[in-house]
């Protein structure tokens, strides 16, 4: 075994070792022991994932490719698929992001999980998710992706329902799962139209067997396929009209919506656009579908952020949002900037979701954010990195949210695929973000307390402030990798796009505008007043004169009641598809699987009782029945020899 | 019709015939007799059926080797009385009768 | 010595054929096992003349004498009398029965009828030393078929004690 394959063995071995110790160990009560064993494993594979980066980097860029086959998994005729893994630019930060940030999650996990019952459970849990998504963007083919993305759907199930005795997290996990399934099957059928086309599913051939002409129309099967892909992008990054699991599942512990449903799963959907980026690029349909569904997806989850009042559903509805940002980037062909804004949000968006987990925490398990304000005092860590995100996530300049979103917007707005319209719905979703971030931040941190008497809020243990101080200072600097080239030449040195020269090798291009750098001055000013503006309307709403969103309720009437009731997308999924797919179920049990299926089943069972019930008779333990038999059957074989 | 001939020139065929005589007799006890023991001596009544025809054959064609087996049919036949009684007697201990319809009861 | 005379044989035949009738149609276990003993007797005569004469000495002895003795004192053990059913019920298996043994017979008899008789020149007759010539066939040719069937009555012996034991022994607490 060569070097680079210790390396990926360590990598996804880890956590699996980890998974291993702490699932046979499940009864455990020892959350020190077992979390530190499961830190330890997230540690040691971000080291191996570190050394292998180093090694890709060693590379000249157009061969930034380092491939480990491990064993031939299935060889059926022509085709044949191996367990094989790939590192590129792509895997490389999906790697870094996922191991980096998934320690520093494990390490937080430790101290809020310390007063759990069974947090070797949870651990184990945790690390399997790991060993899953690094499976998932590790995998050199898409079966292997396809069964990470399984794992990773399986790992979010187990971890939504973590505390299972709650029929509500119960059912949540459920909702997660069930939906996950739909688009699942998108992806399968996906997978199944690229085989069936090109004879492969490894990522390079398929790459590389694609035509070089982009096809038209609607029909075509990259166009399908794409579709069919995207279709499971919608489920496990929760786009419309798959979004709705995300918030419910909120349900889990803190640090699992962090890691899960913030930082690392709910981007594989984006992550697979971006790795297939040759195909997408071939059906500028499906692309446009893409950016629609990213944009609309955006500002749809952004309104009913406004109007939350659970601190992890705003975090949530937010992720979902920042995730449509993440689609409209791929969908007009910025994929190097859906991966800057998948890297920073995972940093920015898991401190905010570690940061609510130590509100949480420090609460005794409220979440209501009407029952928080002030605890600025109370949590100065917690307050001081919160804020820091809370920069990143309205986009506050030069901080890493800042660099990626005004990527995006800058190239739905300049890129051929992208269109005026697009840019006007990310920036008007960006505002509606500055405005329930600051809600978020007001009502939580600023202002008067609204505490209940009885609790007594505190600052978390150093487990739990360390991540979240590393995350904020990531938070602060993350975004600096990747600085556009308008603002790059304003600063001394003029520091290049790196990030975009690291994935370009990597990455299939769509043509963009030059466009001048006074327009994009200008969009970026624009997007950015605006959002300040939005700041500006949350605090003196919330904090100067508290008063006010009452009034401003009303007078949006309706509407208001629309947003605060998630449009009601839940209820008519409910009315709409839910309750006709039971009533059909029932129908069928009752007329078909009753009436039709089981009568023949019991005919059948009729026929084979009646018969054996026959031929008992002639089994009835009577010795001189069965003499008789041999009697006969000597008379036969005489007859047969000795005549016939 | 046999000839006068073959009526008087005693042969093989004439012990043959005997032999299977004799056998269909143990046949019919095996089949009908309702005591164990009756059943055992039909049995053996089979067995020296299948002596007889054995001996026969040894006699007629100079081969004493179907007189070899006659010993060992004999000494099977010993073992399997030995056997069946001992069988028959645990019957008759549990039912106080030696009927082949306790024999029903031999499950596993 | 010669194969019977037409006259003894048919005399032998009939005495056979009628014990061994006797031994299934006599509704007195008893008397069956008597009648089986007879039957064995007859057989070794027709064993003597067929010039098996060591075979005969043992079915005498072996089968008309030890297995026969079993039989009895098993039946006097148990203090078996005259049977009110001697025959099992039913009278379609039992005509299903006695024409499936009769089938058997007739067409192995009807088969026989034609068997060579110039097999009849080749005979034992006239060989004095057969006794001998089985003595050396039994230890050589077929040793260990021999030996094989000493163990068999071996384990026959130790099985039937152990099928037949009460159990904790001959003097077991009831």
């Amino acid at each position: 075994m060569d070097q680079n394959s210790l390396l990926f063995a360590i990598l996804l071995g880890a956590p699996l070792v980890g998974f291993f110790i702490n699932g046979l160990n499940f009864r455990s009560h020892n959350s020190k022991l077992s979390g530190s064993i499961a830190t330890g494993a997230a540690i040691i594979s971000f080291i191996a994932a570190a050394l292998l980066v180093k090694e890709l980097i060693h590379l000249p860029p157009e061969a930034r490719q380092i491939k480990s086959s491990f064993f031939s998994w299935m060889a059926v005729g022509d085709f044949s698929v191996d367990a094989a893994f790939l590192v590129d630019a792509i895997s490389a930060i999906m790697i870094l992001v996922i191991t980096g940030v998934g320690s520093l999650i494990h390490l937080f996990s430790v101290g809020y999980m310390a007063h759990d019952e069974k947090p070797a459970k949870y651990f184990a849990y945790l690390n399997l998710f790991l060993f899953n998504m690094l499976l998932l963007v590790l995998g050199d083919n898409l079966l292997v992706m396809f069964v990470g993305w399984e794992g990773v759907g399986l790992c979010s199930y187990l971890l939504i329902g973590f505390w299972y005795t709650d029929p509500a997290k119960a059912a949540a996990g459920m909702k997660a799962f069930i939906t996950n399934r739909i688009g699942d099957a998108g992806f399968l059928i996906g997978i199944f139209i690229l085989f069936l086309t090109f004879g492969t599913v490894t990522f390079t051939d398929l790459l590389s067997r694609l035509p070089s002409v982009a096809e038209v129309g609607w029909t075509g099967p990259i166009t399908l396929a794409s579709l069919a892909l995207f279709i499971g992008a919608t489920g496990k990054s929760a786009q419309m009209p798959l979004y709705v699991w995300l918030p419910d599942a909120m349900a889990g512990p803190t640090p699992v919506s962090a890691l899960i449903h913030a930082a690392t799963m709910v981007t594989a959907g984006v992550y697979m656009i971006v790795r297939l980026s040759g195909l997408f690029v071939l059906a500028p349909n499906a692309m446009l579908v893409v950016a629609c569904v990213g944009a609309f997806t955006a500002l749809f989850a952004a309104t009913i952020g406004l109007t939350q009042w659970d601190i992890k559903k705003v975090l949530a509805y937010s992720t979902v949002s920042q995730l449509g940002y993440m689609f409209l980037a791929a969908g007009v062909g910025a994929f190097g900037a859906a991966m800057f804004h998948l890297m920073t949000h995972a940093f920015f968006k898991a401190l905010m979701f570690l940061g609510s987990g130590s509100v949480i925490h420090a609460m005794h398990e409220e979440q209501d954010i009407r029952k928080m304000g002030g605890l600025r005092k109370q949590m100065p860590i917690t307050h001081a990195t919160f804020f820091v995100g809370w920069l990143a996530i309205i986009g506050f300049p030069m901080l890493s949210g800042f660099m990626s979103k005004d990527e995006i917007l800058w190239k739905s707005y300049s890129s051929s695929a992208g269109h005026p319209l697009l840019w006007f719905v990310g920036v008007v979703a960006a505002a509606c973000t500055s405005f329930y971030m600051t809600r978020l931040m007001a009502l939580t941190f600023w202002g008067g307390s609204r505490v209940p008497k009885e609790t007594h809020p505190h600052e978390s243990p150093p487990t739990m402030t360390i991540p979240l101080i590393v995350l904020g200072i990531l938070s602060l600097v993350g975004g600096w990798i990747g600085i556009p080239h308008v603002i790059g030449a304003l600063i001394p040195g003029h520091p290049e796009n790196y990030l975009e020269h690291w994935l370009a090798p990597a990455l299939a291009t769509v043509p963009m505008e030059e466009g001048s750098s006074i327009l994009e001055f200008s969009l970026m000013g624009i997007s950015v007043s605006l959002a300040a503006i939005a700041a500006w309307f949350a605090f003196d709403f919330y904090v100067v004169h508290p008063e006010r969103p009452k009034a401003v309720a009303a007078w949006f009437g309706r509407f208001y009641e629309a947003v605060s009731n998630k449009y009601w997308v839940d209820e008519i999924y409910q009315a709409r598809i839910i309750q006709p797919i039971v009533d059909g179920s029932k129908a069928l049990w009752a007329y078909v699987d009753v009436g039709f299926v089981d009568r023949l089943t019991y005919f059948a069972s009729d026929v084979v009782l009646g018969a054996g019930g026959m031929l008992r008779s002639m089994q009835n333990g009577r010795t001189q029945q069965y003499a008789l038999y041999i009697a006969l059957g000597l008379a036969i074989t005489i007859y047969w020899v000795l005549v016939g | 019709m046999p000839s006068i001939e073959s009526l008087n020139q005693i042969g093989l065929n004439h012990y043959l015939a005997l032999s299977a005589i004799i056998f269909s007799f143990g046949m019919i006890g095996v089949l009908m007799r309702k005591n164990v023991i009756v059943m055992l001596m039909s049995i053996e009544l089979m067995l020296n059926a299948v002596n007889l025809s054995f001996i026969a054959f040894s006699n007629f064609t100079a081969n004493l080797n179907g007189q070899i087996m006659v010993f060992f049919v004999m000494t099977i036949a010993a073992a399997e009385a030995g056997v069946g009684l001992a069988i028959a007697v645990m019957i008759y201990k549990k039912f106080k009768e030696i009927n082949i319809r306790y024999f029903e009861q031999l499950r596993g | 010595m010669m194969s019977l005379g037409p006259a003894m044989f048919y005399v032998f035949a009939a005495i056979l054929v009628f014990f061994a009738l006797s031994v299934i149609m006599s509704p007195n276990p008893v008397h069956s096992a008597l009648y089986l003993v007879l039957t064995m007797i007859s057989l070794a005569g027709v064993y003597f003349h067929l010039n098996a004469q060591f075979i005969a000495g043992v079915q005498l002895i072996v089968y008309a004498g030890a297995v026969m003795v079993l039989f009895v004192m098993v039946i006097m053990l148990f203090d078996i009398k005259q049977e009110l059913r001697a025959f099992t019920k039913g009278l379609i298996s039992g005509a299903l029965k006695v024409a499936s043994a009769a089938f058997v017979a007739g067409y192995l008899i009807g088969t026989f009828k034609d068997v060579s008789v110039g097999s009849q020149s080749a005979s034992l007759a006239g060989n004095t030393d057969i006794t001998k010539e089985l003595a050396l066939m039994l230890y050589s040719k077929y040793v260990l078929a021999f030996e094989v069937l000493g163990l068999l009555l071996l384990v026959v012996a130790v099985g039937a004690v152990a099928v037949s034991r009460v159990k904790g022994g001959t003097h077991a607490k009831h």
